[in-house]
């Protein structure tokens, strides 16, 4: 049972600061950025050649972190600014297309070998029955400190309550004053370093390589759509729900269907216990768990 | 070198059948799919399952396009509740969700596939190439006729209705539901004959044959030829594939290395349609707007 927690909640941890700047972009400017997880692989590989180059590990992947900010932000205003003034269809349409050039280019500079972070090797420990390593547990600390930061600044800034005005009517914030093109800067930038910080918490736990991106984006996409795109916070809950539905799909022994002792799904089967979720909300529920001021589904 | 051609541009006939279909949604009627190649895998499997069943040609076809058309009344009824932009993530799951069952289940032959299927026109050698090219082509020319027909019926109008401001198509009677019900089956048949050519082209079908990626290869070409016109698709298809074919020469001329030709090929279709959408959004050949095409 513990087991099963940790393993949930790791993966959740991972999923959720994706899927938070997924969905806080989509409160602002209604459309999904999907190329958001090709910036997580971005900050990761960023941050691996960093350190490689011989910076510290803190300071290679805060370096990554902003670098990948200021991509997000560059990016928005070159492409998706001026995609979205033709329909969210197709800005939809070209955030895909950039996914496919960002992956060109990790194979032209990395190649399809996995890299990894060079990190000191510490012991696994058992905590409540279950083994740990020191990384496991800084990525848990570093994710959940990031989404902790995310909300305060949501909730308790001028900033965050200028942000939650523009989601929530673009065309009154601006009357009042709030400039809506600074705050949509500025909300792309922090979405840019959520992504980047999910792509080196994952990289700090295993290896990353070019299909990365490809492999988060639709358990990410899941989440946030579970909780209510738009609803940032929303997607945390929803990235519980769908880190919860892969482990159980993959670690439940299903042999009492098959007529057999032990019988598990083969581990590929997990992205699909996500997607499988993912259609039944949109067929069901479209505007996720908590209804949010996503209107138009 | 012919046989080369021959092939290229065999694949190409196949590619501007899928990219009609696509753009029977995406172009004329607006439906954003991005789960595309499931269709045309309804095909491909529809003519493997029946090589493995050891069941006629035609039993392959019906059970193809019986697929197809399951697959696409569900798309369609999915896209009741859905906007666009969701429709088209749920599509490209439901894609992937299809794709990784296939590489997982034994009677589909798994990631190995199924081979042996039988050749079209082998008896025909050595003409059985420009055979086969014949028939691609015919095919081809016989779906752009019905695609021409579609936009330019009534029907075609009420798509591009829908297309442009579904409220209203609703507001003056079209049964919006059903025009999406039926051009997803129209183009799911579409989708499923080109892959059944395809099958017993290759003469093997694989999970490799159902990767997303060749869902975004028939955006690039829709939107580099010029969605919502039949023929500017059609140029796109061929312009992409003959582009892509080509690449592996590039990367030989220039003595660059084997990974250039997965990159460059990502680069192609994800640049091609970034920097058309960017700088020329209606492509090479744009819609006709204003009389019927």
């Amino acid at each position: 049972m513990i087991q099963f927690l940790s393993d949930t909640l790791l993966r959740a941890a991972d999923l959720a600061l994706i899927a938070v700047g997924l969905s806080v972009v989509y409160s602002l400017i209604r459309f999904p950025n999907v190329a958001i997880v090709q910036y997580a692989v971005v900050g990761a590989f960023l941050a691996i050649s960093l350190q490689s180059a011989g910076l510290g590990l803190f300071m290679a992947a805060a370096v990554a972190v902003l670098a990948v900010g200021g991509l997000a932000l560059m990016f928005n205003v070159m492409i998706f600014e001026r995609l979205l003034k033709a329909d969210s269809a197709i800005a939809l349409i070209g955030s895909l297309a950039l996914s496919m050039v960002l992956m060109a280019v990790f194979l032209m500079v990395y190649g399809p070998i996995a890299y990894r972070l060079q990190l000191p090797v510490e012991p696994p420990f058992r905590l409540l029955g279950v083994r740990f390593t020191v990384w496991q547990l800084v990525t848990l600390g570093v994710s959940a400190a990031a989404l902790a930061a995310f909300a305060l600044l949501l909730h308790r800034t001028r900033l965050g309550t200028e942000m939650r005005a523009v989601a929530t009517n673009a065309a009154l914030a601006a009357a009042t004053g709030i400039e809506n093109r600074r705050i949509v800067n500025i909300v792309v930038f922090v979405s840019g370093m959520l992504a980047a910080l999910g792509g080196i918490t994952l990289a700090l736990r295993g290896s990353v390589s070019i299909d990365m991106g490809t492999n988060l984006l639709l358990p990410v996409f899941a989440s946030a759509v579970l909780g209510g795109l738009g609803n940032a916070l929303g997607a945390i809950v929803g990235a519980l729900v769908i880190a919860a539905a892969e482990t159980v799909v993959t670690n439940t022994n299903l042999g009492f269907l098959v007529g057999e002792a032990v019988w598990f799904l083969p581990a590929s089967y997990a992205p699909v216990a996500s997607f499988v979720i993912l259609v039944l909300f949109l067929l069901f529920r479209p505007r996720g768990l908590f209804v949010s001021e996503v209107s138009r589904v | 070198m012919s046989d080369f051609l021959i092939h290229v541009a065999s694949i190409a006939c196949i590619y501007g059948m899928l990219a009609l279909a696509l753009n029977l949604q995406a172009g004329f009627t607006g439906l954003v799919n991005f789960g595309l190649v499931a269709l045309f895998g309804c095909g491909i499997y529809g003519a493997a399952l029946a090589h493995a069943l050891h069941w006629p040609l035609m039993g392959g076809v019906a059970a193809a396009l019986g697929m197809a058309i399951l697959l696409g009344a569900f798309l369609a009824r999915l896209g009741k509740r859905l906007s666009s932009d969701y429709w088209g993530i749920a599509t490209l799951s439901i894609a992937e969700v299809i794709r990784i069952t296939v590489t997982n289940e034994k009677w589909t032959g798994g990631a190995q596939g199924i081979s042996g299927l039988s050749l079209l026109f082998a008896d025909l050698k050595p003409w059985d190439g420009l055979g086969r090219l014949g028939l691609f082509g015919a095919v081809l020319v016989l779906t752009y006729w019905l695609c021409q027909k579609i936009a330019d019926s009534r029907f075609g109008l009420a798509m591009k209705l829908m297309r442009e401001e579904p409220q209203l198509a609703r507001a003056l009677g079209h049964d919006v539901d059903g025009i999406r019900l039926r051009v997803m089956v129209i183009s799911s048949i579409i989708a499923a004959a080109s892959g059944v050519l395809y099958a017993h082209y290759l003469t093997f079908v694989g999970p490799d044959q159902l990767v997303s990626a060749d869902t975004f290869l028939i955006w690039s070409m829709i939107i580099v030829g010029g969605i919502a016109n039949n023929a500017g698709v059609v140029l796109g298809a061929v312009l992409m594939q003959f582009a892509m074919a080509f690449v592996p020469f590039v990367k030989d001329i220039l003595g660059l290395p084997t990974d250039f030709v997965a990159a460059a090929r990502l680069l192609l279709v994800g640049g091609g349609i970034l920097i058309f959408l960017l700088v020329r959004p209606q492509g090479l050949l744009p819609e006709r707007v204003g009389r019927r095409a």
